[in-house]
């Protein structure tokens, strides 16, 4: 039988798997900067968000884990998880229980924090990657790959290649995950037809096919 | 004023006393973590919240309930039989049974369906029934049958799942019935008067009071969750929007909206969660609609007081079940009594619902009685008035302390081609000491029940 899911549905799941894949990218980064804020390099979170258009500011390395994840810019990480929450509540009946579960738990993690007003430090960051482990760990256990698991593989695979490419870290493997990209396409779209991509091309022309290729699986 | 305590209810507390009382925090834990919320509007404001839950159960013993099962199937049979018979021949009317001033000006008596029967002639799918236990006779009584969208089944399946796993010792030692079925129960229900074509749960959307259920019974019940903008209506054929923009046909469409909001064509015109279209599907026989539109005339509280008189006429049987002692302001001795007796009963505005439009005699004062019972002179349609059932508490957990709280039970009847009630339902408590409301958008919380098997 066809696997049937709505489009709103598939959108939903597409953005969950980004904001989860952004968050925990984001918090590796946090994580190596503050390490190396401590006695390595004091300006390395600067130099980390001036990538992402941010500016910030901090006298030490405990308050650049503050700033960084809950501070007021655009890649507040408390932010990204409420969209991420909302994005799993809303396809809930798409999703493993325990992984929903889990999604439930990081956003309270986060939220008693920002409410508390607590001074948050490594622990709260191995706190929420191992949950962030676990939601990955409990998506993909299964042992059938459901139409629904797609969109959020494709939104995963988006935000490693959207990093890769705004973070200047390497274009090559963000060719090589363009390559998985397209395989989910096609089962997802099936007549959908593509072009490789090479080293050659800008980051404009491969982050524009992304989104054609988008365009062509949903249809709203 | 508790039960008088069983063998169940006994055996509950030894296995109980045994238990690590830190569980009780893991429980919450768990509940919180698979967010099992009820949402609300205060002052135009969206509140997300965990609806407030107790850990200890309500226990009903097997024969108690298999005679409430006796009782709940036998209502909701007459119950559908009075709809059926209302849209097309109207018997029970013309037998002088039910005046008809209370079916016409019922507000949810819809004149634009006379002459249609539904798939299978089945109109109430899904019902859930409000029952409280009397404290003077010990009987289970009948406050309210909920024929449109009845919510609640939900609840009762994730504080099970939870309990399980928190606490298997209960459920290893005390025969208690599994209550995983109903989702079950509900694709039956689906699949019976289902015209051809997938199921679907049509919610209208992320921020309904209740779209956790919604997504659950989706879900567990193997149909499709949609808003409205996901089906769409072509040659009175209901179709599901694929993803890839693929038309995928509906047959049997698990509705959790009102009719006013159904199908902007046919009812409210600016309704904007409706499909439009989808009615005229319905009335060509193309699609079921779980309930059937138009039910809302048999659990108006006018109608209420006539159950017993329908079971009698649609099935030549006495109920099992009673209703509490009602009194219709519509006939001349109920009016007189309900003017002396005012400051005693209960009083329900009839086009109310979720415990709004409810009150009771005995908080009034004098000037409000007075203004009252002018209302209720101009409008006799408008009200009927209850004798105040004294119902039982259950214990609950409140506080770290276990208190006594007033609490009703929500029985779930569905329908295929026989009723079939199911064995757990929604009990739900007030917060307070003394307080009769236990509705969820009162602030009500809710526990699990057990029904022990034989």
């Amino acid at each position: 039988m066809t696997q049937l899911i709505t489009a709103n549905a598939a959108t939903n799941l597409y953005w969950l798997g980004r904001y989860l894949e952004r968050i925990e990218a984001s918090l590796i980064d946090i994580n190596r900067a503050y390490d190396n804020i401590i006695d390595v390099d004091q300006n390395e979170g600067v130099a980390l968000f001036e990538k992402l258009g941010i500016d910030i500011e901090y006298t030490n390395s405990s308050e650049f884990l503050n700033v960084a994840i809950f501070g007021d810019h655009a890649a507040n990480l408390f932010d990204l998880l409420s969209c991420a929450r909302e994005n799993a509540i809303v396809a809930r009946s798409y999703i493993e229980a325990e992984a929903f579960g889990s999604i439930i738990e990081l956003h309270q993690h986060f939220e008693t924090a920002q409410k508390n007003n607590f001074y948050i430090d490594f622990r709260f960051v191995d706190t929420a990657m191992s949950l962030i482990s676990e939601i990955w760990g409990e998506l993909t256990r299964k042992q059938t790959r459901n139409l629904h698991d797609y969109f959020m593989a494709m939104g995963k695979n988006v935000e490693k290649v959207d990093m890769s490419l705004r973070i200047g870290r390497d274009k090559e493997f963000a060719l090589i995950v363009m390559k998985e990209i397209d395989t989910i396409v096609s089962i997802l779209a099936p007549n959908a037809s593509f072009k490789p991509h090479d080293l050659n091309e800008s980051d404009e022309v491969i982050l524009a096919s992304i989104n054609n290729k988008i365009n062509k699986i949903i249809t709203e | 004023m508790l039960e008088q305590s069983t063998s169940h209810i006994g055996k509950f507390w030894e296995v109980y006393q045994k238990q690590d009382r830190n569980k009780i925090e893991e429980f919450t834990k768990y509940m919180d973590k698979f967010a099992v919320n009820f949402n609300l509007y205060k002052d135009g404001n969206f509140i997300e919240r965990s609806l407030p839950f107790d850990v200890v159960p309500r226990i009903i013993g097997a024969s108690e309930f298999n005679k409430m099962d006796r009782g709940l199937s036998q209502r909701v049979k007459a119950l559908n039989l009075f709809l059926e018979d209302l849209y097309t021949d109207q018997k029970i009317v013309k037998a002088g049974i039910i005046p008809s001033e209370f079916i016409y000006q019922a507000k949810g008596f819809l004149k634009e369906l006379v002459g249609h029967s539904p798939s299978k002639k089945i109109r109430t799918h899904i019902n859930g029934i409000d029952l409280v236990k009397d404290t003077v006779t010990d009987d289970w009584i009948i406050l309210e049958d909920n024929l449109r969208v009845p919510s609640g089944a939900s609840y009762p399946l994730s504080i099970r799942d939870t309990y399980r796993k928190i606490y298997p010792e209960f459920f290893e030692n005390l025969k208690i019935e599994p209550i995983k079925q109903y989702p079950q129960l509900i694709k039956e229900s689906m699949d019976y008067v289902n015209c051809g074509g997938i199921n679907v749960v049509l919610t209208p959307g992320r921020y309904n009071s209740a779209y956790y259920e919604h997504s659950y019974l989706a879900e567990t019940s193997n149909a499709l969750l949609v808003r409205n903008h996901e089906l769409v209506v072509k040659d009175k054929v209901v179709y599901f929007k694929n993803y890839d923009g693929k038309l995928i046909k509906v047959g049997a469409v698990y509705r959790r909206l009102d009719d006013e909001f159904l199908d902007p064509n046919f009812f409210n015109p600016e309704s904007l969660i409706g499909v439009p279209g989808i009615m005229e599907a319905y009335l060509a026989g193309n699609v079921a609609l779980l309930n059937a539109p138009g039910n809302g005339v048999a659990d108006d509280k006018g109608i209420y007081y006539f159950v017993p008189q329908m079971i009698k006429f649609y099935l030549g049987e006495e109920a099992l079940l009673r209703n509490a002692p009602t009194y219709l302001p519509y006939f001349a001795d109920d009016m007189k009594y309900m003017m002396e007796n005012m400051e005693k009963l209960v009083i329900k505005d009839v086009a109310e619902a979720g415990g709004y439009g409810v009150m009771f005699g005995h908080s009034m004062s004098k000037i409000q009685l007075e203004d009252l019972k002018t209302i209720i002179k101009a409008n006799p349609r408008r009200f009927i008035a209850q004798e105040l059932v004294e119902f039982y508490d259950e214990e609950c957990y409140i506080n770290d302390k276990l208190v006594p709280r007033k609490a009703d039970f929500r029985a779930y009847v569905v329908m295929a081609e026989e009723p079939k009630v199911w064995k757990c339902g929604l009990t739900r408590y007030a917060m307070e000491a003394g307080n009769y409301l236990v509705n969820s958008s009162q602030g009500g919380g809710f526990k699990d029940t057990w029904v022990m098997g034989e």
